[in-house]
């Protein structure tokens, strides 16, 4: 008697478990691999915390996924620029007439002007975005069209014309109804000392922000965006409703950076990968980014799996690169360097690590970019044969007549130098750890000593920064349209972001150029002229630039994948019909 | 122990990454922010953070030039430790460095994921090796195959376990009957999330059982072959009544210590199952936390699992001298 109810019971909990749950209207699930921490508009820590906030507030310019490139948002056009002297940009925006708030209230400059201030006041968590706006001194607003104003940028760069519009416009009203924070100059805030008095006015602003806790509650401090967040479980969901009315719906026609079709978006967090493909095959989930090379491929084999999955790629604007320590007096030559370089095999490091899936490339810039990718530049070749004669070139002797034997030469104080490699790598990450050993046996075979050393993520930075490599191996996330490399690439960013410490006059001053061209035709040359360079003084290898890989219900329309971060346009995404899953 | 962790933590100073600036080390960043904005960017979000100040009470000197004849120097009261302990006593467990949430909430979010998860697991696994300990010491035929089994799934790492079961029954190229991701829709209740905790519970209460089970079967034979175990069969009572009416008491005494590690497993989460079926439990969030320096999430954690072990080493003192009248 027991056993019968026992496996009726069990029978029953199989079928009441195995229903999937499918989806809904037009919903949209996607999968994300961790919590996005915070959704504080001041604030975007991570992939997912940016790609949120896009949900719910509106930059003066949006990224246009479809174009690869910025469109605009909540300005009515691109800024006119006018360059003033040597050391002014001046970039006039005016703000769409049909922008309002929640409220109905129109978006107009003292908005732009206080989300300025609030980026640059003391107090609170703007610590990130305050040093990258700090090139905006000061806000001229139209006295006529109270929509208009002008931003008055000090220093000139061709990428101020897309930074100055690429952050969330706060509204006034909901932080500083009374407008207390007017009286403060832009440029008296960015120049506020840390140990200045305290300010009743400014650290009362700091406490009504910590209060209202914008980045869990953000429905405290509301965007122009088309969608509110309804319920977020912390690492395990998010959901973000259309909202009803939304001003941009009035717009004729829409522009595709304003396009808000589906009524709900949630975000799935599933840090386990294998889970996620389970759930995206049983229909739990709609659409999977950044699905892993492996996987990636095994899925689209699968005849069952391509009946209802759809398989997208897109060449990112992530570059996985071997960077030298020029600080090394082994280093600091270009011959070592250029020798040291033809030992990856970059052809079989993209099929063991990328399954094939990427690009190989000559620089930093993406070969997707034709106009400004230097295509007279060979790939690097795989040559151990050419990297031994390099090195003697260089200077260096082997010990014994063995291949196997070390490598030494005389320094220029008569010291003896060790040609030996510290390699550092992010802990965990297989793919580097491949390069890593690939390029380990390459030397081996030239009797280079190299030592692997994964280093733990939260620490590698400050470790490279401290010199405390001799090459390093990381991915590096670029774009297609800021082209200004001065924090990496410029002897002025040594001890910070230029963590290979290489700089020269020459390649400061061609840096600097690049910068600074306007012309598309100008920065093309310039480009061409800095990956030469590159290559030949090689502070560091560009292996190869990585796949965007997607895979999604094959019902899905409308999903723009694209060559930036995250790869979609979740707001832009449709359903099409049921029969096309036939 | 928390003091020590709260030290041990915040010896090495945090990075920009973990000071929530951007990285700079992109390309395309755009320009650099001069040296004096970047140093006072990193002060203030110290400031903000709570780590600006020195960490203890005394602290070594910065090496002065000509050198210094004392190179400790006090810091009095303004020094992190200080405040850390003062707050814990006030019950203020400190905010996160990660997305500013009280610390307690994050606990007590994680906690309710994880308690009832965790502690069915740990009901269902004592019950299952109660009854299967009594069975086996039967010495019934399947004995020997269900030791082997037993023994084979105790060696099975947790990670394997999981993923095993999730492909095994939640996949629709092998059986498609369970699901892997647990979300109730609007308006449903904790009932509708059900299904979804069957494979998660399955693989806690198979990780669990094999080591009680096999504990307990070894106990009960031991007792069984005891002089008190054979009077009573010698006066008659069938070998089921002895295992449960004597030796079963005296065979729970050495599971005590098991059953006492379960309380800070069931705090702490499984981390593996709470990856693999995507559950925002303890486990979860305290790996998270160490991979990512959130140190006050980290040492709130270490806090609340060293007070589940001390309360559940005080519960199995009790158990024990509650089933053994010879414990003191």
């Amino acid at each position: 008697m027991k056993l019968p109810l026992l496996t009726g019971l069990c029978a029953g909990l199989l079928v009441a478990c195995s229903g999937h749950r499918a989806n809904v209207a037009d919903n949209v699930r996607i999968r994300w691999d961790a919590d996005p921490e915070t959704l504080d508009p001041l604030r975007q820590p991570t992939k997912a915390s940016s790609e949120a906030e896009n949900l719910l507030h509106l930059s003066l310019l949006q990224v246009d996924y479809a174009k690869s490139s910025y469109s605009p948002g909540l300005a009515d056009s691109l800024p006119r620029i006018r360059l003033v002297g040597d050391s002014l940009t001046l970039l006039t925006y005016r703000l769409r007439k049909a922008a309002t708030w929640d409220n109905g209230q129109p978006v107009l400059a003292t908005d732009v002007a206080f989300t300025l201030k609030l980026m640059q006041a003391p107090g609170l968590p703007n610590e990130s975005i305050r040093t990258q706006y700090n090139f905006i001194r000061e806000l001229r607003a139209d006295p006529n069209d109270a929509r208009r104003f002008t931003l008055v940028c000090q220093g000139q760069a061709s990428d101020f014309a897309h930074t100055s519009g690429d952050f969330f416009i706060l509204p006034e009203a909901a932080l500083d109804a009374r407008g207390t924070l007017r009286r403060y100059r832009l440029a008296d805030l960015i120049g506020r000392s840390a140990s200045a008095a305290p300010d009743t006015v400014l650290a009362a602003l700091a406490r009504r922000y910590a209060a209202a806790a914008p980045g869990r509650r953000p429905e405290r401090l509301p965007g122009c965006g088309p969608y509110r967040l309804v319920s977020w479980e912390k690492d395990h969901h998010l959901r973000f409703q259309r909202k009803p009315q939304w001003w941009a719906d009035s717009l004729k026609p829409l522009p595709a950076v304003l396009q808000a079709r589906p009524s709900q978006i949630d975000f799935l967090i599933i840090p386990n990968e294998a889970s996620a493909v389970l759930a995206l095959r049983r229909g739990d989930v709609d659409l999977y980014p950044d699905v892993p090379a492996r996987e990636f491929n095994r899925l689209r084999q699968s005849d069952k799996a391509r009946q209802t999955l759809a398989f997208y790629t897109t060449l990112s604007h992530n570059v996985v690169t071997a960077g030298f320590n020029t600080r090394r007096p082994a280093l600091a030559d270009r011959r070592t360097r250029q020798a040291l370089a033809l030992l990856f095999d970059v052809p079989s490091l993209l099929a063991a690590t990328q399954q094939g899936l990427g690009q190989r490339t000559v620089g930093i810039i993406s070969p997707n970019t034709r106009c400004n990718y230097a295509d007279s530049l060979p790939p690097l070749a795989f040559a151990p044969g050419r990297a031994v004669a390099l090195l003697q070139q260089a200077g260096w002797r082997q010990k014994a007549a063995t291949p196997t034997a070390r490598w030494t030469r005389q320094g220029p104080s008569g010291t003896v130098q060790q040609l030996a490699l510290q390699v550092r790598y992010r802990a965990e990450e297989t793919a580097f750890e491949t390069i890593g050993l690939q390029f380990r046996a390459a030397a081996a075979q030239l009797g280079i000593a190299v030592e692997l050393r994964p280093t733990e993520a939260s620490s590698l930075k400050a470790t490279l920064q401290q010199g405390d490599f001799d090459l390093y191996i990381k991915a590096v996330q670029g774009n297609p349209y800021i082209f200004n490399f001065t924090s990496i690439l410029h002897s002025q960013g040594v001890g910070e972001a230029n963590l290979t410490g290489f700089g020269t006059p020459a390649s400061d001053r061609l840096v600097e150029a690049v910068a600074l061209a306007y012309s598309p035709t100008v920065r093309s040359r310039l480009l061409r002229k800095l990956q030469v360079l590159m290559r030949e003084e090689m502070p560091m290898v560009p292996l190869f630039f990585e796949n965007n890989r997607i895979v999604a219900n094959r019902r899905l329309r409308n999903l723009c994948p694209s060559s930036m971060r995250p790869g979609y346009a979740a707001a832009a995404i449709t359903w099409g019909p049921q029969a096309t899953l036939q | 122990m928390a003091s020590l962790v709260f030290l041990l933590s915040r010896w090495a100073p945090l990075s920009d990454e973990n000071l929530g600036l951007a990285n700079a080390t992109e390309l395309g960043n755009g320009a650099l922010a001069n040296a004096q904005a970047r140093d006072l960017a990193r002060q203030a979000a110290r400031q903000r953070l709570g780590v600006a100040e020195p960490l203890f009470y005394f602290s070594r000197r910065a090496p002065m030039p000509g050198g210094d004849p004392v190179p400790w120097q006090w810091n009095g009261r303004r020094n992190q430790y200080h405040r850390w302990l003062g707050a814990l006593l006030r019950g203020d467990w400190g905010t996160s460095f990660r997305d500013g949430q009280p610390v307690r909430v994050r606990l007590g979010a994680a906690l309710a994921c994880t308690l009832p998860l965790t502690g069915a697991a740990a009901a269902l696994a004592l019950g299952l090796a109660l009854a299967l300990a009594l069975a086996l010491a039967r010495r019934p035929w399947w004995r020997r195959p269900a030791l082997v089994l037993l023994a084979g799934l105790q060696a099975l790492p947790l990670f394997v376990l999981a993923t095993g079961l999730l492909l095994a029954l939640a996949n629709p190229d092998a059986l498609d009957w369970l699901p892997t991701y647990a979300q109730a829709a609007e308006g449903e209740g904790f009932f509708a999330l059900v299904p979804y905790l069957v494979l998660p519970l399955a693989c806690l209460v198979l990780s669990a059982l094999p080591e009680l089970a096999l504990q307990l079967t070894a106990a009960l034979a031991q007792e069984l072959g005891a002089g008190y175990a054979t009077t009573a069969r010698a006066k008659g009572l069938a070998t089921k009544q002895v295992l449960q009416r004597h030796a079963l008491r005296n065979a729970l005494v050495p599971l005590l210590p098991l059953v006492a590690d379960l309380l800070p497993a069931l705090v702490a989460g499984a981390v593996v199952v709470e990856i693999v079926f995507s559950l925002p439990g303890m486990g979860h969030l305290l790996a998270d936390a160490a991979t990512t320096r959130d140190y006050p999430v980290l040492v709130g954690g270490v806090l609340l699992v060293g007070a589940a072990r001390l309360f559940s080493l005080v519960l199995a003192d009790a158990g024990a001298r509650w089933l053994d009248a010879r414990v003191a």
